[in-house]
């Protein structure tokens, strides 16, 4: 028997045990019920973006609350539970050991599922930190943590319990990612509450938007990309039955890949008031990070050499060929998004959602859809219900993302071109920003359309697998035997690289390590912020009423389709003013940048229209811009401004380093009923009702009447 | 034999990589040792080489920084509006009388509609922006070359855009022409702003 597990003689203890393959079971049903969820948003959303009258003016159907559900829902939702699953049974199978506790596992699954709920209970409600990707609010995140921890106490646990000695680089692309996700969710989540749903970030401005896009960026690299490589790792040689392609380059574009990826996250605040050294960090890391990515891939598609026969009839390799390719073209497309030149022309625009679901479909989708067509069967003992389904679902799911990806270059590029046309006296050719979005709105059909072509492939995939669980067998769990670890495993003659496989907590320790010198270089610095933003004295902090707006904006979202940076490029400095400076940010707990513009930046709109424009345009944005894709904000004209809420926001500000006075916190109230109505009282000559005054609208346009206001006013330097 | 061992006999190893073949195995998979191919090597080491001298050169050795491009590009752009601006900011009365008598009126109306709407209504009643049909004006003194001024440049403290910069001038001046058939017609809707104008 011995001869049987590895091969080699051994002399310890022969034991038996089982795998726990019950937890993975619920976390293949978790996936398939959070990815049609996730889907379903993701459409619903591509529709509101072609035609704003699906958002059905409702406040928990509209764009801005329905987006940030739709990016949870797919990456922690429907990705978090398909690398849970891949991860348990793979995990105990390359450690010869059944997972450390069968208690933690259910909690962990439970746990998980429960935070996802919360998220559909609360983000719908515009409860939200409004940082992209971590919107979720600061209960939730300490549940988040709890969670994680449990997951790496029962994957560690697993690890010091294993039978064999070496850990195979699946694991250790799954150690990173344990690490790596601890560390980034931590510190990007430090928040001050203010009340049980409403936070504060702890950052502001430039070193809020550093800390949230290393997160962002990294969130990408640790939950979408390093998991899932390690489950390539599995399950491509597994499904194949072939040997991985090279040991050598899974040992360098490991340790590469972990270590450049952390660094690459400022290439999404190119052009910003970041530090332009950490601008330019961002993009050489990105540059380089190309081959690291690209090592996955091929020793993904080499593994495959000599059974591309089999690519073609069995669904699982199928999708596993899709996903190393489309893995292949994003991870290429991403370094050349970093590179300056282009992400001036790309940032902002509809290229860069394709660019995110080539990876998140092409990469994500296909891998899970590769792994469950092996991993279904096998669980419930039982052969796949149709493999004609299987195919079909493949040609819906590719094509509707090449529409998606497509459709998408063409919009991204033509408006970006659109925006920076001027002719000979230097005047913009489109000055109004809405000609730019109605020239593009027939793609936003098209990548609708092709966003339905890929939910539909997924509800084939769901058929297909209940009908093959209905046909499941029931089979008593299998016993497997292996030797317990002794020191007949160690192999003494073993290269540097192999020895420290054998010893995972140090290689962990190293990992961490990995990804924690380029996070110290470009976060450490940020922290001394008074050497890294020179304030200037003419910016102050927002009004009472003006901190209560803001929160009206964070709520509805509206930093998903308006940035509030002006870059610095001669057309933008001409459409929208003068060119942002990182002093303006300094009290804005979070940052509002945002990283897409489908309406104009809002950086220097305070003052540019009357406050009777505001008032119709969230009524109505087609009273005042023909052609607007906005959705409308009517609920903002019934729903009370909470007054009683301000001592304590402005105290937590004052925490955080705002400078408010302790009568400003005490006055709080009355200095913004004052200032609403005398908002009220301008709109009041366009024949609105004084009532006007009490409501959240009113709030909102005094904070849009104040953004880039105090930076803006003062005169140019020359 | 259990039918694992069935399994590893399976495992689809070509003649030319079994050299190749390591002696790991983990739930039966094996790991050949291919060396890394030299374009993945070469790629590799010349973005690095790249990284190390784009971050030197632009950090270290004086390369412009992105602002300082900004300006150099922005002083450029803002001549020539500088110089677009001074050449057409001036209201040309012969000029004017000629877009009026090539069906300024309709062509006006229609730039209005387009652009100024939004704010000012239907036929100048006014709503975010003054009504433009009582004999009150804010800025303007109610004649084509003070109108011309405010559509042209604008007025920021009252949330006019500096059309000038937004339309063709022709466009300007048809809409100015417009404007001037709207005075004193009195359309019931905002209340009178700014003072008022005898003639």
């Amino acid at each position: 028997m011995s001869a049987s597990l590895d091969g080699k003689p051994r002399n310890g203890r022969l034991e038996s045990f089982t795998y726990d393959d019950g937890i993975v079971k619920l976390f293949v049903i978790a996936t398939l019920i959070w990815g049609v969820v996730a889907l379903f948003l993701g459409v619903t959303i591509a529709f509101q973006m072609a035609d704003w009258h699906v958002n059905l003016g409702l406040p928990w159907t509209t764009f801005g609350r329905l987006r940030p559900l739709h990016t949870n829902a797919a990456i922690f939702a429907f990705c978090g539970n398909a690398i849970f699953a891949g991860i348990y049974y793979s995990h105990q199978r390359l450690l010869k050991a059944r997972l450390f506790s069968d208690t933690l596992s259910k909690i962990h699954f439970w746990g998980w599922q429960l935070i996802i709920v919360s998220a559909a209970l609360t983000l719908p409600f515009g409860i939200t930190t409004g940082k992209e990707y971590a919107e979720l609010e600061w209960p939730i995140d300490i549940a988040i943590t709890l969670i994680w921890v449990v997951f790496a106490v029962n994957f560690f646990g697993t690890i010091i319990r294993r039978r064999e000695r070496h850990i195979y680089v699946a694991i250790w692309f799954y150690i990173a990612t344990i690490l790596t996700v601890a560390v980034l969710h931590i510190v990007n989540s430090l928040e001050i509450p203010v009340t049980l749903t409403k936070s504060y970030s702890l950052y502001a401005g430039v070193q809020d938007a550093l800390v949230q896009w290393w997160y962002g960026h990294n969130a990408v690299a640790f939950f979408l990309t390093t998991p899932f490589l390690g489950l390539m790792y599995y399950f491509v040689p597994k499904a194949a039955n072939r040997p991985v392609y090279s040991y050598r380059l899974s040992i360098i574009h490991f340790w590469s890949l972990v270590f450049i990826y952390i660094w690459a996250g400022p290439h999404h605040l190119l052009y910003t008031t970041l530090p332009e050294w950490a601008q330019t960090l961002g993009m050489v890391f990105s540059v380089m990070l190309w081959m690291p990515s690209w090592g996955g891939m091929i020793n993904g598609l080499m593994t495959l050499r000599g059974v591309w026969d089999k690519v073609r009839t069995e669904p699982s390799l199928r999708f596993m060929a899709a996903a190393l390719t489309f893995y292949g073209m994003s991870t290429f497309e991403g370094p050349l998004l970093s590179i300056k030149s282009v992400n001036a022309i790309a940032h902002f625009t509809d290229w860069i959602p394709g660019h995110v679901h080539s990876g998140t479909i092409g990469w994500n989708y296909m891998l899970i859809a590769g792994i469950l067509f092996f991993l279904v069967p096998k669980l419930w003992n039982t052969e796949l219900y149709s493999k004609k389904l299987a195919h079909q679902q493949f040609w819906f799911v590719t094509i509707g993302l090449v529409l998606y990806i497509i459709s998408m270059w063409v919009a991204g590029i033509t408006q970006s071109m659109m925006w920076r046309a001027m002719d000979d006296a230097g005047n913009l050719i489109y000055p109004n920003f809405v000609e730019t979005v109605i020239k593009i709105t027939p793609m936003y059909w098209i990548r609708a359309i092709g966003g339905t072509l890929v939910l539909t492939s997924f509800i084939m995939m769901m058929y297909n697998f209940w009908k093959t669980i209905k046909n499941g067998k029931k089979e008593a769990p299998v016993v497997y035997e292996a030797y317990a670890l002794d020191s007949s495993s160690i192999e003494h003659d073993a290269s540097a690289h192999r020895k420290l496989e054998g010893w995972p907590m140090i290689f962990s320790v190293l990992s961490l390590i990995a990804i924690l010198v380029g996070s110290a270089i470009e976060i450490i610095p940020s922290l001394m912020a008074d050497k890294y933003v020179v304030k200037i004295d003419a910016i102050k902090p927002y009004t009472a009423l003006e901190l209560y707006g803001r929160d009206v904006y964070i709520k509805e979202g509206c930093y998903l389709c308006h940035s509030q940076t002006v870059r610095p490029m001669a057309h933008e400095a001409v459409r929208y003013g003068k060119v942002s400076n990182a002093a303006e940010f300094v009290y804005d707990h979070p940052f509002q940048w945002g990283s897409k513009r489908t309406g104009p930046d809002l950086a220097r709109v305070g003052g540019k229209y009357p406050n009777m424009w505001h008032y119709k345009h969230f009524f109505d944005p087609r009273e005042v811009t023909a052609g607007s894709l906005m959705p409308q904000y009517r609920w903002l004209f019934d729903s009370k401004i909470d007054y009683k809420t301000l001592p304590k926001k402005l105290e937590v500000m004052r925490k955080l380093g705002v400078p408010y006075s302790q009568e400003e916190i005490d006055n709080s109230v009355a200095d913004a009923r004052a200032q609403a109505k005398m908002i009220a009282e301008d709109l009041a000559q366009s024949g609105v009702p004084m009532k006007i005054a009490e409501m959240d609208v009113v709030a909102l346009i005094a904070y849009i009447q104040r953004i880039g206001v105090d930076y803006g006013s003062i005169p140019e330097e020359e | 034999m259990s039918s694992k061992d069935q399994e590893q006999d399976k495992l689809l190893v070509h003649e030319d990589e079994k050299h190749l073949l390591l002696d790991h195995s983990y739930d039966n998979i094996q790991e050949l040792n291919h060396p890394l191919p030299n374009w993945w090597n070469t790629i590799f080491i010349v973005s690095t080489v790249y990284a190390i001298g784009y971050f030197v050169y632009y950090q270290y050795m004086g390369g412009p920084s992105l602002r300082e491009e900004f300006k150099k590009d922005f002083t450029e752009v803002a001549a020539v509006r500088d110089h677009f601006k001074k050449q057409n900011e001036i209201f040309n009365p012969d000029h004017y009388q000629a877009i009026v008598a090539d069906d300024g009126l309709n062509k006006g109306k229609a730039v209005y509609e387009l652009n100024c709407m939004p704010c000012h209504m239907e036929r100048g009643a006014g709503d975010v922006g003054p009504n433009l049909t009582d004999d009150h004006w804010i800025v303007a003194k109610g004649t084509p070359d003070t109108v011309y001024q405010v559509v042209f440049n604008g007025s920021e403290e009252n949330g006019m855009p500096a059309w000038g910069q937004l339309i063709p001038k022709d466009e300007v001046y048809q809409a100015v022409a417009y404007v001037m058939s709207l005075k004193n017609t009195f359309v019931k809707g905002k209340e009178p702003q700014g003072e008022k104008i005898e003639e």
